[in-house]
């Protein structure tokens, strides 16, 4: 038995080195060549949309000096009409409620929609060249644009969650509830995870995974806030019995024969 | 030559030329009773001629002129609809002046209706507004946002600047109809006008009338956390709206003298679990709602509200110094929309509450509450510098 073990590990340089470089020099060639066609696939891709790529910055800088331009002029055109003032004076001096000034208002929409062009033009332009180059395989461009549908979806989720989240917390401490901020927190969260949720979707990034998680997980916070508030609840509830009983044991003792004498000494807001 | 910017409405069937309008709030029949016998009691019939939304049929009352009004949404205030509806009216039957009664008239007795009617019928004042008796502890909202920052702003003296009773002169009128119509036309006829900024701005004459106590109606539902932020945002508005008028440099009107003697008040038992519940509603809105604050308010407020929060519900104080800082930063991020207004409306009520906690514990002290109504108004007047630097150089002036 040793001594298969023995022959077997025994290597005879001479013998093995003849096909396996041979075998090296052939995988070696089939690398270069993998190689060198995909640094050639990308470097058409390039080359095809580079001339987009130019062509959309050039939109863009172009209108936007456009728009520089346009604005510049429209101040002064504006205040040498004393657009401002003859504005607030036709709407009785008290019908302008923000705190720009309607000059600045409009050269500043001039200036964007100026810039809003550029980007379109660009665009259309970077789309035009694109379709040229699409004979070329790449599926990076397509999925760009479901990566900036994602950041927009992120954003949107972000600003949603932070809007909800502040509104549960006034009102909730407006309500007197003690736990007002695992409230808000709680809603933030739900928030955040079916933005998440929604943006891994729209990446097509997990698949059935993330549904599952998803669910797990926005189920699991539901979960935890009913019970907190339950639990929560429960002094509140009690409180708000208590004093009802208390309310109506005090009505039914008054005698509706009798009128309130003295100062009123409850708290009217209104 | 512009166009006139109220719509025509239908004319009603009644003949023109009384002098005085009086528009109604609609209401139950046995509170109409009252109000249109203390109405009778007050004016000639022939001289006046009544307009209500759910006008009686013409038998009931023969010996009075009553018209349907336009109809409008039922509020515990006068609304831009109300106004419009009133120049039109006015306009339509020739009236040389109007009496807006609006909800809860009924706690008005003829002497009243007389005083606010006769002002603007037999003199130049253009808007007369009443002088409510009030309990000590009650329409708090008023004393302590509206009645001082009205005060300081536009220097008018009326105690109470969203009264719902009015009496109107036909250019106050019309003025008042053209600023509510903006709303109406944005689909806003619910949002509260202010006549007295209105009548201050337009160089009108106004005054106040005592028309003795005042009963609000039940049956409206007020709730703070509703109506505080509706009003406090409609006045921070008009306000934002006529920066131009009320950041001129203009005399304090006089200093109102109480009428009522300082009385040492311990407060009741109720009183005090009021109290109690108010400040505990500061301090847990204290420690939740710091983040939102401190967008809102520079830190020796809320250095100032931290000491606040540790004080005992018996000894609870705030000063008027501070109080007139919270408003005017309130009405500061509410101009430069530092949060959403929603939201900033919603966190200023617990401060409102502190505020109110602390009213009543200095007037159980012996304090008139009126005096202390000035004293907060006055310190409103004196720190209105402040408030006037900030909204110009928002950036540049933040102590």
């Amino acid at each position: 038995m040793q001594n298969i073990l023995a022959t077997m590990l025994q290597t005879d340089p001479y013998k093995t080195s003849q096909p396996l470089y041979a075998g090296n020099n052939s995988i070696w060639r089939t690398m270069s060549d993998a190689l060198h066609e995909s640094i050639y696939r990308v470097l058409s891709l390039l080359i095809s949309i580079l001339p987009g790529i130019l062509a959309f910055l050039v939109a863009l800088a172009l209108l936007s000096l456009v728009g520089l331009a346009l604005s510049a002029l429209l101040r002064r055109v504006l205040a040498a009409a004393k657009f401002d003032d003859r504005l607030a004076h036709s709407r009785g001096n008290s019908g302008w409620a923000l705190s720009t000034s309607p000059t600045a208002l409009i050269v500043r929409a001039a200036f964007w929609a100026c810039v809003l062009l550029g980007l379109i033009i660009g665009v259309s332009a970077f789309d035009a060249s694109y379709a040229t180059a699409a004979a070329l395989p790449s599926s990076l461009l397509p999925y760009l644009a479901r990566v900036v549908g994602a950041a927009f979806l992120l954003i949107a989720g972000n600003l949603s969650a932070r809007f909800l989240a502040r509104s549960v917390l006034i009102g909730a401490v407006n309500m007197q509830l003690q736990y007002a901020r695992f409230l808000s927190l709680g809603i933030k969260w739900l928030v955040l995870v079916l933005t998440g949720a929604m943006v891994l979707d729209h990446l097509q990034i997990g698949g059935n995974v993330v549904a599952l998680a998803f669910g797990i997980l926005f189920g699991g916070i539901v979960l935890t806030l009913a019970l907190a508030v339950g639990l929560g609840s429960r002094d509140l509830v009690s409180r708000s019995l208590e004093s009802h009983a208390e309310h109506s044991s005090e009505q039914s003792a008054k005698s509706p024969a009798v009128p309130t004498t003295g100062p009123d000494e409850s708290i009217h807001h209104f | 030559m512009t166009e006139d910017p109220i719509p025509a409405i239908a004319a009603p069937s009644a003949p023109p030329g009384a002098g005085l309008l009086v528009l109604l709030a609609a209401m139950t029949p046995e509170p109409l009773e009252h109000v249109l016998a203390s109405l009778t009691a007050a004016f000639p019939a022939e001289d006046m001629l009544i307009a209500m939304q759910n006008a009686p049929p013409a038998d009931s009352y023969p010996s009075l002129r009553i018209v349907t009004a336009p109809a409008a949404n039922p509020s515990w205030t006068l609304t831009a609809a109300d106004f419009v509806n009133a120049y039109q009216l006015a306009e339509m039957n020739d009236s040389s002046a109007i009496l807006m009664l609006g909800p809860s008239s009924s706690s008005l007795d003829s002497a009243a209706l007389r005083d606010l009617a006769s002002a603007v019928l037999t003199t130049s004042i253009d808007l007369a507004v009443p002088f409510y008796e009030l309990p000590p502890r009650a329409g708090l909202v008023n004393s302590a946002i509206l009645y001082p920052l009205t005060r300081a702003l536009f220097a008018s003296p009326v105690r109470f600047p969203l009264a719902v009773h009015l009496g109107l002169s036909r250019r106050m009128a019309q003025s008042l109809a053209s600023s509510a119509h903006r709303f109406t036309a944005s689909n806003q006829a619910e949002m509260p006008i202010w006549p007295v900024n209105e009548a201050m701005m337009a160089g009108f004459t106004v005054d106040q009338f005592e028309v003795g106590p005042h009963v609000q109606s039940q049956q409206t539902g007020l709730d703070l956390k509703t109506i505080l932020p509706q009003v406090t945002g409609a006045l921070f508005a008009d306000i934002d709206a006529k920066a131009a008028f009320w950041q001129r440099f203009r005399p304090s009107p006089p200093t109102r003298h109480a009428v009522s003697k300082p009385t040492l008040q311990t407060p009741t038992v109720d009183a005090a679990a009021e109290i109690a519940s108010m400040v505990y509603a500061f301090r847990l809105a204290y420690t939740n709602l710091q983040e939102v604050w401190s967008l809102v308010l520079p830190p020796s407020s809320l250095l100032a509200l931290k000491r606040l929060s540790a004080i005992d519900s018996a000894a609870f104080r705030m000063s008027d110094s501070l109080w007139v800082r919270i408003v005017y930063d309130f009405l500061l991020a509410y101009r430069l929309r530092t949060i959403n207004r929603g939201h900033l409306l919603g966190a200023l009520i617990p401060l409102y509450l502190a505020w109110v906690a602390s009213h009543i514990n200095i007037t159980a002290s012996g304090t008139d509450p009126e005096s202390h109504i000035e004293a907060v108004a006055a310190a409103f007047e004196a720190d209105k510098t402040y408030l006037v630097s900030r909204w110009r150089w928002p950036d540049r002036f933040n102590p």
